[in-house]
This record gives structure tokens, sequence and C-alpha cells, in this order.
């Protein structure tokens, strides 16, 4: 039990490793995590500027920062099982005695750190274009509340990701995903202004508790940000079962259609 | 107990074509397939383009479902006891695909021992091995991408080996490769038959499956036409010899004509650059040539010359005009 937990800790640190070292030799990262959160930090805080609530720019440089880490999740982590196709590695990981999704969770954490990048990105932007005076009520809280919204929105990355191995087309379904998930997240504009019945569709969103969590622990939002991480921690574990059962079925899938070549 | 059992072994897969108005077309890629393979065999499975190999090759490396029929490997079921299976088998698929060429070969191999569980003390050892034994011990911290298609065919099979499979998958291991570099090729896969390995191994080529091989399956649209020995299956052709007729322009009513002859048993053509290669199978041949000639009356004739059969005569003859795309 213990070895066999050990085993899969073990491909989970390999697939990072190799994850990180395969995007180290990819210049495309750097459009992604450098300069896409600065334009988005300057359009944000641009526009609650000129509205005249420039005391939102803490709220608006940690929704741009979120935005940057889900898309980092999305675009990178999400097509993780269409680049093994294409390259035609995807057989082979298949074949490994390790459960696929094992592999992902590794290569999808691996991003998922690096792109804490954007977050830092946009909290210079707007310390450096804006002058914004950053102050975090609750540092601890907020870090914390940080690296449980990465584990949680990898684990939402996933559950999506298993969808994409079924597409042919992951781009376009990424691209029609993506804005919805901001809005309903609050990650664009708060999320009063949301009517009442999309917002049980916002509670089953890691992002949105994400940015819950960051502006309670900034000191934007009244309430008790352990509370929130504790239901992060819950949303992330359901995410993953619902992904171990996604992959179980693509899996099978994959095999039965001979689709593990195709694309 | 036996490596390798398939008993009825059957395999489709449906194809959608257009986007409005879809139309399925099903294609039998392996029809009641059965054959078994003894521990420490090197196996040889021969067919032209489509033949159902790779899908025969990646059913017993359990990465695709049969539709019918079952398959066992070292006593395991390829669907129902996968998991317990995939440790202790290795696939490795002849191509420039299925490496991360961003990564050193090295990078490769190591990615794959922790995929595999390999104890580190173990792979500490054996990757180096590894690399020795395929030759690419002193460009393994190079990036795949600039390898050569022979390199990144060799990586594969130290991939392949990184678990010390018992039972290994190899098709077309060759293909795409010089001459020296499939030589070299060979003599890697004869060294793992010799250190004790079942392989399975599928190929294109016959002199390949002639030095390699110890028993031959040929197949063709999915069925097994011959299995036996490469010597079983040249005593096929022993009888016949072979005319070989290079020509420039030959009709296709010539060839039907000679095919039409009493004597004449196969006529197969290959295409070379300029020109067409016939090959006449016919017992006692040398006295037909006249004959075949006038038959081939107008198909500018360059050379004639008469040989002992190869194995490769035993699979023109065995498939007929399915023979061609070899
Ligand atoms: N994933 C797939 N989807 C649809 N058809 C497939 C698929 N894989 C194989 N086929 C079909 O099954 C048949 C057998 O293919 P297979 O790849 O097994 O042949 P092969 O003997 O390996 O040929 P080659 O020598 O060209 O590699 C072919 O008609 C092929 O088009
Ligand atoms: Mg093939």
């Amino acid at each position: 039990m213990i070895s066999h937990f050990l085993g899969l800790l073990r491909v989970v640190a390999a697939s990072f490793n190799m994850q990180a070292k395969e995007r180290a030799t990819n210049q495309l990262f750097v459009g992604t995590l450098l300069i896409l959160p600065v334009i988005f930090t300057i359009l944000s805080v641009s526009t609650y500027i000129y509205g005249g609530k420039a005391d939102f720019g803490l709220y608006a440089v940690i929704g741009a920062g979120m935005v940057g880490i889900w898309n980092a999740n999305l675009w990178t982590s999400g097509r993780i099982v269409e680049g093994e196709r294409r390259g035609g590695t995807l057989s082979a990981l298949i074949a490994a005695p390790t459960p696929f999704p094992v592999v992902l969770v590794g290569k999808s954490l691996s991003n998922a750190v690096v792109s804490l990048i954007s977050m830092a990105m946009t909290f210079a932007t707007g310390l450096i274009v804006f002058r914004l005076p950053l102050d975090i009520e609750n540092p601890f809280a907020f870090i914390i509340s940080l690296l449980l919204t990465l584990v949680a929105m990898t684990s939402l990355g996933l559950v999506l990701g298993s969808f994409f191995v079924l597409t042919r087309n992951a781009g376009a379904f990424i691209e029609v995903a993506n804005y919805p998930i901001f809005i309903l997240s609050g990650l664009m504009f708060p999320l009063t202004i949301l009517p009442f019945w999309l917002k049980p569709l916002s509670a089953a969103l890691a992002p949105m508790w994400g940015n819950l969590a960051l502006g309670v622990a900034a000191g934007l939002v009244a309430g008790n940000p352990w509370l929130i991480d504790l239901y992060l921690i819950g949303l992330s574990l359901i995410y993953l079962l619902i992904a171990r059962a996604l992959f179980t079925q693509v899996e099978y899938r994959v095999r039965r259609d001979g689709s593990l070549e195709t694309f | 107990m036996t490596a390798i059992v398939i008993e009825n072994l059957g395999r489709s897969f449906v194809t959608t074509t257009g986007t409005i108005r879809r139309t399925q077309k099903t294609v039998t890629a392996l029809d009641n397939v059965s054959l078994t393979v003894e521990p420490g065999e090197l196996f040889g499975l021969l067919g032209p383009n489509g033949a159902g190999k790779t899908t025969l090759t990646r059913i017993l490396s359990t990465v695709l479902l049969p539709s019918s029929g079952r398959a066992e490997v070292l006593g395991l079921d390829v669907v129902r006891d996968a998991k317990q299976l995939r440790p202790r088998i290795g696939m490795v698929y002849g191509g420039e695909r299925g490496l991360y060429w961003r990564l050193s070969g090295r990078d490769n191999i190591q990615y794959f021992a922790d995929l595999y569980l390999v104890p580190p003390e173990v792979s500490r050892k054996r990757i180096p091995e590894l690399l020795e034994l395929v030759g690419l011990k002193d460009r393994a911290e190079e990036r795949v991408e600039g390898y050569s298609r022979g390199m990144k065919q060799r990586l594969h099979i130290a991939r392949g080996l990184i678990n010390d499979p018992d039972v290994l998958f190899l098709d077309e291991p060759t293909i795409g490769l010089d001459p020296i570099a499939a030589r070299e090729l060979r003599t890697v896969i004869a060294d793992l038959h010799n250190a004790g390995k079942t392989i399975f191994l599928t190929s294109h080529y016959m002199y390949e499956v002639d030095a390699l091989c110890q028993r031959v399956a040929v197949v063709n649209k999915g069925q097994i036409v011959m299995m036996d020995t490469p010597a079983a299956l040249k005593q096929l052709v022993a009888n016949l010899e072979v005319v070989e007729v290079e020509c420039l322009s030959v009709s296709s009513e010539a060839i039907n004509r000679l095919r039409d002859h009493p004597r004449v048993e196969a006529v197969h053509v290959d295409n070379r650059d300029q020109v067409q290669v016939l090959q006449i199978q016919a017992p006692g041949g040398v006295k037909y040539v006249p004959e075949f000639l006038h038959l081939l009356d107008g198909a500018n004739i360059q050379k004639v010359v008469t040989r002992q059969p190869t194995l490769e005569d035993a699979y023109v003859k065995l498939l007929g005009k399915d023979a061609i795309s070899v």
C-alpha cells in the first residue's frame, strides 16, 4: 500500500520534471506567462480607474493573476493529451503500468506551479505601472489560499482535459469554455452583478472560490479565509474523483476505438 | 507455459467519412487469427500494407481491444489482465514518432524507467547498458530532434527494454533505415533473442524474417495465409525457377497472357526507377524463356536472367497479386 503510493508519487515527480524540461525548450510560454498577464492587468485596472472605482485596483490585479493561472492551466495542461497523441507517445504512456491520470497530474502540476509567475507579473504591473498600494491583509492566508487554488484549478483542468481527449479540436473547445468560466468565477466583474440563477454554477468552479479566498485573505472581502480554503480542498477532491472516473472511461474508449494515434 | 496464445482473434474499425452526410464503413483488420508463440522464440509476422500486423501488435501490447476472440501473453489475458501484463512486456514501434523530441535520449529512457517503476538502483545500471547496447552511449545527452532516423529507432528499442520485459513486440523496427543501419539493428534483435527474450516481430522484408525468425506467419487482409519455418516456406517454391525479365513498357495484357501460360504459377511486377521487373515463377522455367519472351512481344526487353527461388518468391506465390505493395 505504502510502496504503491510511493510509486505513484515517483511517477508524479518524474512527469512534473519532464514537463518542466519540455517547457524550458518552448518559447510560447513566455507569451502566456509573462506578456499576457501584463496586458490583462493594464486593461482590467484601467477599466476600474476610468469607471471611477480606483479602490478596486487590488481586486483587478488578483483577478488578472487568476486569469493568467487559469489560462496557463487550460491552454497548456488541457492540451497535454493532444500533444502526446500528436507526438505518438500516448500509446506508450497508456501501455505503461502506471495509471495515465497520474502522469497527467504530474504534468499539470508542473504547469500550475510555473503559472504562479503570471500572478507575480500582475502584481508587478499593478505596483509599477499604476503605483497601486497592494497591501495584503493576511499574507500567510494569501499564500496558502494561492497554493490551494492552484491545486483546485489543476484538478478542474484534469476534468476538462478528459473531455479534450475525446474531442478532436481541443483549441476550439477551450475558446468556448474560457470566457464563461472567467465571468462565472468573478475574475472580470464582481460576482454581485451575476443573475441569481447562475450562482450555483459559480459555486462549482474552482477559480471563483480561489478568487474569493484570495480576496478575503487580502482584506477586500469580509470572511474567514480558512473556511474557504477548506471548501477548496473538498472541491479539489471531488474534481479528482470525477477526473479519475472520466479518464477510466476515456482510456477504455480510446482502446476500443483505436484512437490513440489518430487525430 | 506458452508465451503468446491467440485464439480466433478479430478486430474491425468503424470509420466515418463526410461531415454533413456521414457514412460509416467497417474495415476488418484482423479476421479470426489464431497462433501460438513459445517462450524464447523469435516469431515473425510478414504481410503487405494494411494486412493487420500493427493491429495485432497493438492488441497484444494491451493498447487496443479486440472485437472478438481472445489473446494471452505470459498466461495473462490482454484485456482482463492488462494491468498485470503491462510491466512484463515491451513494445517498439518503427518510425520516428513516439519519443519526446525536445528531450535528450537519456531523459527519454529515464522517464520510462520511472513510469515502469524500475528501482533506481537497477535503472542506474541498466540505462547505460541499454544505451551501450543500441550504440547511443556517446550521443545520449543530445536532444532527440537532432538524431538520425536510425538513432531514433534504436532509442525506441532501448526504451522498450527498460523494464527488462519477458516478451518484446517489435513493429517494423527497421522501416525506413538504410541497409547498414537495418543490419545493425538486426544484430541487436538477434542478440536479444540469444539472451532468451521472446520476440514478436512484424516486417515487410523477407530477408529480415529469413535471417532472424524461427517461425513466420504470413498475413494478408487480416488472415493468416501460412505459418511455418522460413525453410518450409521456401520449400513451397523449391521446385520452381524464377525468370526475371527487365523491360521498359510492359502492358497489362501481356502480363495476363503470361499468367495464362500453363507452366506459369505466378507473375510479380516490380516497378523500379525507370524499368519494370517481371518475376515469373515456373517449374523448369529456363526451358520456356523463348515462349515467355514471345508473349511479351513489344515490352522493350532489356535483360533476362533465371535464378533460384527465395523466400520472397514464396511470399509472392502465397499472396498472388496482393504481394505488389511489398
Ligand atoms: N485506428 C484505426 N482506425 C481505422 N482503421 C484502422 C485503424 N488502424 C488500422 N486500421 C485499418 O486496419 C487495417 C489494418 O491496418 P494495420 O495498420 O494493422 O496494417 P499493417 O499490416 O500494420 O500495415 P502496414 O504494413 O502499412 O503498417 C487497415 O485497413 C487500416 O486502414
Ligand atoms: Mg503497420
